[in-house]
């Protein structure tokens, strides 16, 4: 197996190593009760609590209020006044809070997507390489190079309406490949990742677009005077089996995180 | 502690039969058109070793089918021990006396009853239903009560399944998604094809613009908008300029394939109203590429990994199915016989798509048989009944739709098939042992299907059928400009014959009793001497009475007489729905081209066991008797035959 050639990209092998698992839904279970417990903790220290535990305490004898006094409309009104301005007041408390748990988490979940959104290939599953020029000019001079592991399953399509060209491909044998694309006298290479393991995959190499690289892609961008806009690759989707259902694994993370952050709130004391 | 256990061991002992040591073993293969003369063929050929083994160590009989002799009434009396007289399914499709509408015998989906109407959109009060119409007591309810372990796989006449303890998955009679019996779709660019709807397919004409062609899959009908308009699902296919390949995509998936290359299974979710999808699986076949475009689309197959209508028992089992094996046929009959019938397929293409099909069911049997460990395994084989339907034409050189290079290519697939088979029975030898039985069975044998008769015109010449004043026989439509007041029998089905009874029909004229047995005589003794004037054959050979051959308490609810053709001879495709053709008797030119719904006694089945078999005529409606006998179970009530391991059978 070649070694990784993506700049910055931690090696598969290590960040299981690093897990210690290979089963999607245990490294999701893991992961969303130690971010849990990290959302609670660093809501707690970037908080202020008794601010919080005020504004909590307030609202609750607004609506105590409004049950006790149910037969007194002016104080209702009144009281419901009192309550939105609470919740405000409570939302201001707890938003600086909240932007300093959700940008990492954020940052996590892109991280994470890349082991657990999508698959990698397995042997002899055929998957699909999609090439985007900026040109329709140019489709008909791209070729696509492949190692003698991988092989071409049909001829490529030439998709004029979207200035496409796709191959279909199949892997004899699991690894870390690189494909070459030439195009107009250039070539550039995407990683191709067959491997029955949980492991990083990229399922697009892309020319500008900064931001969805940032959030899609794992490899550098492509050269900025290539013909190339994109090479993307079908990687299958993950679908994670968890309590008799079938998960995204992003739900099951939001889902389980909030469970164990509710449970660490209690056992630590914190107000959320 | 101690009383719980005890009284749980003493429960397990009431549940277990009282008969049954728990050792006994009984495994069925049942191999739908096996055919006696075919098998004996390929046995002397020494193509069939297996089975010629099962002969030399055990015992071979032919089996009597079912009257009539078509596979869901056939199944439903292997399954009940009954005729159709007790469990009421007489023929693939029966009507409605008061209205005449027409329906599919096995089962009845119904949309909501009640629903609210908001805009277009329609808001179903409750959930649709989907109702197995065979009655009376499946051999593995009777096993389930006796605590008797059991899996049968895809037997017919079993949609939607019923309660049951074991692992069972409907076969014939499931319906695709569309609530057919199996609805393809081609979409072609070629001008000279018609759009619209053919027996069992729709062409969809499509046009080929910068080379791309967008379109629609065809799903099921929408009861939440008003009118029920087909819900659909966009594609678009990318043809390459120059080579013979395309790039298709819908939904979230996108794939390749060739010219002549079939995709697997891809999975598609129809929406039906915002949060509301249903889901089912299909294959595409890119025909061709170029000069003219040619797609086909499988039926939409209800996905047994996320069924939308129940198919199996536990309802998981089919799910658990496709992870062992992956996604398979879930409608009825898979083999798509009506795209090769329509010419959407050739033969190459057709055997394909059957060799798909046989390979999807020995996965599963290659998965499932393994664990088998007590009590029963049923498994079902579709292939040799449906390819013998098909192919027969290739092996004859009588028949009218005979080519000498097609049958060059593949006149040997039928024996082909029957090969598989033989393989699969060498897969079940080495297990046999002392604690174990073995049946092979089919539910019918095969004839070929060179002349059709229509039962509807010559009733018409005849005098039995009066037609509106004015208007003349009309060869597509049901029973259509039929003047009730004058008509005194009609066909409907493949084998039925009804007389227009007073009280019964909606218009019926026939007074019930002497008068109506008399007529049903005088019309049996017309039919029985109708000759064909191209070879002088009789053309039917025998029609048996309803009041003479059922029993139970459905006999009345069938035809009055079922009309058995002679070996060559079938009801023709128009007349079986009540159409009018304009000749009595013409060439079938159908590919499908071997049949079985004659004279019953012309097409029996096989029954072969590795043990003796010790009725001198054994029938279907031993089978389920059998099967309880194996485990100590005396038959259940209206069961008419006996175990074929006992002499002195009763009569059937």
């Amino acid at each position: 197996m070649k070694p990784s050639l993506i700049p910055g990209c931690v090696p598969s092998s290590l960040a299981l190593a690093l897990l210690g698992f290979n089963s999607p839904v245990v490294i999701v279970l893991v992961v969303s009760v130690v971010v849990g417990l990290l959302m609670v903790l660093l809501f707690g220290y970037t908080s202020d609590q008794k601010a919080i535990h005020v504004a909590k305490d307030q609202l609750k004898a607004h609506l105590l209020a409004v049950r006790l006094y149910q037969d007194q409309l002016p104080v209702v009104i009144r009281t419901y006044g009192r309550i939105l301005r609470g919740t405000g007041r409570y939302l201001r408390l707890a938003f600086m809070p909240l932007l300093y748990v959700i940008i990492p988490i954020t940052l996590l979940v892109v991280q994470l997507d890349r082991y657990l959104g999508t698959t990698p290939l397995q042997t002899a599953q055929p998957f699909l390489v999609t090439v985007r020029t900026a040109e329709p000019d140019v489709l008909n001079d791209v070729a696509l190079q492949l190692p003698p592991e991988l092989a071409m399953t049909a001829p490529a399509v030439h998709v004029l309406a979207d200035n496409e060209v796709v191959w279909r491909v199949v892997a004899e044998k699991d690894g870390t490949y690189d494909i070459n694309i030439a195009a107009a006298g250039q070539t550039v290479a995407k990683h191709v990742l067959v491997s029955p393991d949980v492991s990083r995959v990229s399922t697009v190499r892309l020319r500008d677009h900064f931001w969805e690289r940032m959030f899609i892609s794992a490899e550098p961008a492509l050269p900025d005077k290539s013909p190339i806009e994109s090479i993307a690759v079908t990687y299958p989707p993950r679908v994670i089996e968890f309590a008799w259902m079938e998960w995204n694994w992003i739900v099951l993370f939001f889902v389980l995180s909030m469970v164990a952050g509710f449970i660490f709130k209690e056992v630590l004391g914190i107000e959320i | 502690m101690l009383l719980l256990l005890a009284t749980l061991l003493l429960y397990s002992c009431q549940r277990a039969s009282g008969d049954w040591d728990g050792e006994h073993k009984l495994i069925i293969l049942g191999i739908d058109g096996m055919d006696p003369q075919l098998l004996n063929k390929f046995m002397q050929e020494g193509k069939m070793p297996n089975f010629s083994r099962l002969v030399q160590k055990g015992s071979y009989h032919t089996l009597t089918t079912s009257i009539p002799p078509q596979s869901p009434v056939a199944w439903s009396n292997m399954i009940t021990g009954m005729n159709a007289g007790g469990h009421g399914i007489f023929d693939f499709i029966h009507r409605d006396p008061a209205t005449f509408d027409l329906y599919f015998s096995a089962s009845r989906v119904e949309a909501p009853k009640h629903a609210i109407h908001i805009g277009s959109w329609v808001i179903p009060l409750g959930g649709g239903t989907a109702e197995q119409l065979r009655h009376g007591t499946a051999f593995w309810e009777i096993l389930d009560q006796h605590g008797i372990p059991n899996t049968v796989y895809r037997i017919p006449s079993n949609f939607p399944p019923i309660p049951a303890k074991g692992f069972t998955l409907s076969g014939m009679g499931t319906p695709d998604l569309r609530g057919t019996y199996g609805t393809f779709t081609f979409y072609t660019d070629d001008p000279m094809a018609t759009a619209g709807m053919v027996e069992g397919g729709q062409t969809i004409s499509v046009q080929v613009q910068n080379s791309q062609v967008t379109s629609q899959l065809i799903g099921p009908s929408n009861s939440f908008r008003k009118g029920s308009p087909a819900a659909t699902e966009p594609f678009t296919v990318s043809v390459d300029p120059l080579e013979p390949v395309a790039h298709i995509k819908f939904e979230e998936q996108e794939f390749v394939l060739r010219e002549s290359e079939w995709s697997g299974w891809k999975p598609v979710e129809f929406n039906l109203m915002p949060f509301v999808n249903v889901r089912g699986i299909c294959r595409f076949y890119l025909k061709q590429a170029h000069p003219r475009f040619e797609l086909y689309v499988s039926p939409i197959n209800i996905d047994p990994a996320d069924p939308a209508l129940p198919i199996s028992t536990p309802a998981n089992y089919s799910k658990q199915l496709t992870q062992e094996v992956g996604e398979f046929h879930t409608q009825g009959i898979a083999e798509d016989t009506k795209a090769l019938s329509a010419g959407v397929l050739d033969d190459k293409e057709f055997l394909e798509q059957s060799h798909t099909v046989l390979a999807e069911h020995r996965r599963v049997f290659d998965a499932e048989f393994p664990k088998f460990r007590r009590g029963l395994f049923f498994f079902y084989f579709s292939s040799l009944d449906l390819n013998s339907h098909m192919m027969w034409r290739l092996t004859d050189p009588q028949h009218p739709e005979y080519d000498a290079a097609s049958a060059a290519q593949y006149g040997s697939a039928i024996e082909e098939f029957y090969q598989q088979m033989d393989q699969v029975l060498g897969e079940v030898l080495p297990k046999l042992d002392d604690h174990t039985t073995l049946l092979v069975m089919s539910d019918h044998g095969f004839a070929p299907y060179y002349r059709s008769f229509n039962l509807n015109t010559w009733l018409l010449d005849n005098g039995y059928i009066a037609l509106k004043p004015g208007v003349a026989a009309d060869d597509s439509q049901p029973l259509a400009n039929v003047d009730w007041s004058r008509t005194r029998a009609y066909g409907l089905g493949l084998n039925g014959l009804y007389l227009n009874v007073h009280g019964r029909e909606r218009d019926g004229i026939v007074p019930p009793g002497a008068d109506a047995a008399a007529l049903l005589k005088e019309i049996k003794d017309k039919l029985l001497a109708v000759r064909d004037p191209k070879n002088n054959l009789p053309v039917i050979t025998r029609v048996d009475l309803a009041s003479e051959v059922y029993q139970g308490p459905y006999a009345q609810s069938g035809p009055d007489a079922l009309v058995g053709y002679n070996r060559g001879y079938r009801a023709g495709w128009k007349t079986i729905l009540g159409a009018f053709p304009p000749d009595v008797l013409e060439d079938n030119s159908n590919p499908w081209s071997g049949d079985h719904c004659m004279d019953y006694t012309l097409v029996p089945g096989v029954l072969l066991s590795n043990r003796k078999i010790e009725a001198q005529n054994p029938a279907l409606t031993d089978i389920a008797p059998t099967i309880l006998a194996e485990f100590g179970i005396a038959k259940a009530k209206g069961m008419m035959g006996q175990s074929v391991f006992q002499p002195d059978k009763a009569s059937h």
